[in-house]
C-alpha cells in the first residue's frame, strides 16, 4: 500500500493501539465518572424542584455539562498527550522512523480521542436525560448526540495543535487554547468567533431548541443564524484545517534524543 | 547507501555531530564510539528523525527526513527498551508493521513469521512486561525487520543483555546481515567485531576513523602502544627503561604503576623481565590501552596528527 491508503491504514493501527492503551482501570474509572457526573447533577437539581425538569433549563444544564465540560475534559486527557506520551514512553522513534508515521500518529490519536470521548459523552447524555426526566427525552438525546460528536471532532482537532507545538506542556497549553479560543474568542461578537467550535455548537443548540426568536437582541450576537448544515460543515472544515496544520508541524519537528524516554 | 557530506548537527549550542563526511556502501557497518560520542545523533540523522543543521544526509540517494520512500526501506531498533508493558509481543510487532502501511492481515502474518524467526514464537502472546530484557530485545528486533527493510539500523542492541542473550542476538543479526545491509551503533568493539562489520569510529561528534577492522588495526598499530607495569619500585624501573630507544614515553601511575609508551612491546617485555631477574618484584604487565577508550584516545591522536 502507498500514499493515502497506507496513511489511513497506519492511522487505524495507531487508533486501535491508543484505544487499547486507554483501557486501563484508572481510565475506565474516569470514563465512568464522566458518564455519571451529569446524571448526578441533573438528579440533584430535579430533587430540589417538584416534578420533572423544565426542558429548556435541562437542555442548558446538559449543554454545559456534556458537550462542553465532559467532552472538553475527555479530549484534554486523550488528545493532548498525543506526542508527549510517545516521547515519554520512548515509542516516538518507532513512529518517526515509519513512512507516514507522524501523520498516522496525529490522525490515529485523533480517531482514538474522538471515539473514546464520544462514547463517554453519549453515555453521559443518555444517563443525564433519563435522570432529568425531561419531556421528549429521545429528541434531546438525538440532539445532544449530534452536539457531542461535533464537539469531539472539532475540539480534538483543535487540541492537536498544542499537542504537536508544545508536547511537554500540552495540557496547560490546551487549557489555555480552550479558554482563549473557545470561551473568549468564541463569545466575541466579531468575525474571530466564526473560527470557533463553541459558536457552532451554541448556534445548533439555539436552532434545535427553537430559542432564537425568544432571545434578547444582545444574545443573538453570540449565535450564528445560518442553517444547520453550515454549522456542521464549519466544524468539519475547522477540524480538517486544525489537523492539517498539526500534521504539517509534526512532520517538521525534531526531538533531540535527550527529550525522549 | 549512506552518504553524509560535511554534516553538522547542533542542538542549540551543543554539537551532536561535527562536520562528518562518510560514505557507507551496502553491507554491514559498525558505528563505534564511547557514550556521548554522537552515535545516536548520527543514527537519528540516518533514520530521518533529525535534519542536519549543515551539510547533506542521503540514504538510498535521498535525504531521509520526512521521506516516505526512504523510510519504507529502513528498519530501526532504538537503544531504549520497549516501555509498552501491557501489549503482547505479537501486538507490538503487528502494530509496527501496520505503521509501515501494511494491511491488518498482512501485518499479522508478518509479525507471527518474524517472531518465530527471532525465536519468540512461544512468548509471542505474553505481555511485553512479563518478558525478560533479552526477549524484549528480540521483540524489538522483530519489529524492526518484520517489514523486510533493505537497511537495518541498530542502536546499542546488546546493552544490558546477559552473555547468552547477547550471543543469540549476535547470531540473529549476523544472519540478517548476510542478505541485507546493517548499521550497528555500539560502544563495545568486540560486539561490532563479532558482526564482521566495517567500522566507523566517532568521538566528540567527529568521525575519527573508518574502514575495515583490518584497516583500523593497521592505523592503530602505527601508533605507540602503552604497557602498564605494576611493581614494587616503579621509579627504578622507569630509570632503567628511560634510556632505551624502544621506550617512546614513560609516566608513573600511582604508588606501584609505571606506564610505558612503545612501538616495540616485545622489547619492553624483555627489559622488564631482565629487571625482574635483577630483583624487581613485578606483579603485572598488561597493555594499558586495550579498553575502547584507549583505542579512541589513540585514534584521536592519529586524527589530530599527534601521538598519544
Amino acid at each position: 500500500m502507498t500514499g493515502l491508503r497506507a496513511t489511513l491504514a497506519a492511522a487505524r493501527a495507531v487508533a486501535g493501539f491508543q484505544l487499547a492503551r486507554l483501557c486501563t482501570p484508572a481510565r475506565l474509572g474516569l470514563a465512568a465518572l464522566g458518564m455519571l457526573f451529569p446524571a448526578v447533577v441533573l438528579l440533584a437539581i430535579r430533587r430540589s424542584t417538584t416534578g420533572p425538569l423544565e426542558r429548556s433549563f435541562g437542555a442548558v444544564v446538559l449543554y454545559a455539562l456534556v458537550p462542553e465540560a465532559v467532552c472538553m475534559l475527555g479530549l484534554l486527557m486523550t488528545m493532548c498527550p498525543a506526542v508527549a506520551d510517545e516521547l515519554e514512553r520512548g515509542t516516538w522513534v518507532h513512529v518517526a522512523t515509519r513512512p507516514g508515521g507522524r501523520r498516522a500518529l496525529v490522525l490515529g490519536t485523533f480517531i482514538a480521542a474522538v471515539t473514546w470521548t464520544t462514547a463517554v459523552g453519549l453515555g453521559a447524555v443518555l444517563l443525564a436525560v433519563l435522570a432529568g426526566g425531561m419531556t421528549d427525552p429521545w429528541g434531546l438525546i438525538a440532539m445532544f448526540a449530534a452536539l457531542v460528536v461535533l464537539s469531539c471532532v472539532g475540539r480534538a482537532a483543535l487540541f492537536a495543535l498544542p499537542a504537536v507545538v508544545l508536547p511537554s506542556r500540552a495540557l496547560v497549553a490546551s487549557v489555555g487554547v480552550a479558554v482563549v479560543v473557545e470561551y473568549l474568542a468564541g463569545f466575541l461578537p466579531a468575525v474571530i468567533n466564526q473560527a470557533t467550535v463553541s459558536l457552532r455548537l451554541r448556534s445548533l443548540l439555539v436552532h434545535w431548541m427553537g430559542w432564537r426568536q425568544r432571545m434578547p437582541p444582545q444574545l443573538r450576537l453570540i449565535v450564528d443564524p445560518q442553517p444547520v448544515w453550515v454549522q456542521c460543515a464549519a466544524v468539519v472544515v475547522l477540524a480538517i484545517v486544525f489537523l492539517t496544520v498539526a500534521i504539517m508541524i509534526l512532520e517538521r519537528r525534531q526531538f533531540p534524543p535527550s527529550e525522549e524516554g | 547507501m549512506i552518504r553524509l557530506s560535511h554534516v553538522t548537527k547542533l542542538y542549540g549550542t551543543v554539537i551532536g555531530v561535527n562536520d562528518v563526511t562518510v560514505e557507507l556502501g551496502a553491507g554491514a557497518h559498525g558505528l563505534l564510539g564511547p557514550n556521548g560520542a554522537g552515535k545516536t545523533t548520527f543514527i537519528g540523522l540516518v533514520t530521518g528523525q533529525l535534519r542536519p543543521s549543515m551539510g547533506r544526509v542521503e540514504v538510498f540517494g535521498a535525504p531521509p527526513f520526512g521521506n516516505d520512500r526512504v523510510l519504507r526501506r529502513l528498519g530501526f531498533c532504538p537503544a531504549s527498551d520497549i516501555t509498552e508493558r501491557r501489549a503482547t509481543a505479537l501486538e507490538w510487532v503487528r502494530y509496527l508493521v501496520r505503521l509501515s502501511g501494511f494491511t491488518a492481515a498482512d501485518a499479522a502474518a508478518r509479525a507471527e513469521r518474524t517472531l518465530e524467526q527471532v525465536g519468540l514464537d512461544e512468548a509471542a502472546r505474553r505481555p511485553l512486561g512479563t518478558l525478560s530484557k533479552g526477549m524484549r530485545q528480540r521483540a524489538k528486533l522483530a519489529g524492526a525487520i518484520a517489514h523486510e527493510p533493505d537497511l537495518l539500523v541498530l542502536d546499542e542492541p546488546f546493552d544490558g543483555l546477559d552473555p547468552v542473550a547477547r550471543h543469540d542476538l549476535v547470531g540473529l543479526v549476523r544472519t540478517w546481515a548476510r542478505s541485507r545491509s546493517l548499521l550497528v551503533a555500539s560502544h563495545l568493539l568486540h560486539e561490532v567485531e563479532a558482526l564482521h562489520a566495517d567500522l566507523a569510529v566517532i568521538l566528540g561528534g567527529r568521525l575519527v576513523a573508518s574502514g575495515s577492522p583490518g584497516e583500523i588495526r593497521h592505523l592503530i598499530d602505527a601508533l605507540p602502544t602503552e604497557i602498564r607495569v605494576t611493581c614494587d619500585d616503579p621509579r627504578r624501573l622507569a630509570r632503567q627503561l628511560a634510556g632505551d630507544s624502544a621506550c617512546v614515553g614513560i609516566r608513573l601511575e600511582g604508588e606501584q604503576g609505571v606506564v610505558i609508551a612503545t612501538r616495540a612491546p616485545e622489547t619492553i617485555a624483555a627489559l622488564v623481565a631482565t629487571a625482574a631477574e635483577e630483583g624487581l618484584a613485578v606483579s603485572a604487565l598488561v597493555p594499558a590501552d586495550r579498553s575502547l577508550e584507549g583505542l579512541f584516545a589513540r585514534l584521536v591522536g592519529l586524527h589530530r596528527g599527534v601521538a598519544p
